[in-house]
């Protein structure tokens, strides 16, 4: 049984990215090669909190259409965006208006013409049926109160054959549950 | 279980293409929490899990072209 309703923990999380600050470049050091970092804003890369490196096993090809699924301020947006270089498109998602103008921000800054992003939910993805090519998303999919709805969603604007690949954090016994009760263990 | 919601929402050819154990050094990196929220965990948990809390994974998967496997 869930801690948290659905509005709750959307009210958690949202309160926590608004205000998130980053401090250092610990996080994305973990996730990612000095060269994938390279040339990135330092902005999107402090500002990494992702729990993977989904791009990297995303497969992407030059023209792909690529959906970054809680985009935050872009670091796997921008990645995604030099891998399906100036003929394809990369989409950022996030339900938080300040890590979307970050992503903006970050994106304009580095010089990327090809990347959009979208205010919208996970669980309501705001974008066509067979739209995209490739779903990426990095440590979001746990945010959600319905993950089989929010996974149905990127099923809808994939077209046939079309891929997704996520970064999460999963169980292999439980926590306690002092820990999974608390709000500030919802964000992760 | 993740594997599963995959699945049943009409993916096919789930795969985990990373896995990696995910533990206090690992949580304390993020601003998103802060050292008290760390010092509690470290509290609870028990001291042989400090290193492996989650795992943290990389799942890939793809939609049908067709039916695959229907008729």
């Amino acid at each position: 049984m869930p801690y948290f309703t659905e509005a709750q923990a959307r009210s958690i999380i949202r309160e926590t990215y608004e205000s998130a600050k980053g401090e250092d470049r610990c996080v994305a050091q973990a996730l990612y090669t000095l060269q994938e970092l390279s040339g990135l804003p330092e902005g999107a890369v402090m500002l990494a909190f992702g729990v993977g490196n989904p791009v990297r096993h995303a497969g992407l090809s030059p023209g792909d259409v690529v959906l970054d699924v809680g985009c935050g301020a872009g670091i796997d947006t921008l990645l995604a965006a030099s891998r399906v270089g100036p003929n394809g498109r990369a989409l950022g998602l996030d339900m938080t208006p300040r890590m979307l103008e970050l992503a903006a921000h970050h994106a304009a800054s580095a010089g990327f013409a090809n990347v959009d992003v979208h205010e919208g939910l996970m669980e309501a993805l705001p974008f066509a049926d067979a739209s995209v090519d490739v779903v990426v998303s990095n440590g979001v999919l746990n945010l959600s109160t319905r993950k089989s709805r929010a996974l149905a969603e990127m099923h809808r604007v994939l077209r046939p054959g079309g891929r997704v690949c996520l970064a999460d954090l999963v169980l292999s016994e439980n926590l306690p549950e002092e820990i999974v009760k608390n709000p500030t263990a919802l964000v992760a | 279980m993740l594997r599963k919601k995959f699945f049943n929402v009409g993916f096919v050819g789930v795969d985990v293409a990373d896995r990696a154990p995910f533990g206090l050094t690992a949580l304390a990196r993020y601003p998103l929490f802060p050292p008290e929220f760390v010092d509690f965990v470290r509290a609870v948990v028990p001291a042989d899990r400090h290193d492996t809390l989650v795992y943290s994974v990389v799942l890939t998967a793809r939609n049908p072209i067709v039916r695959e496997g229907g008729s």
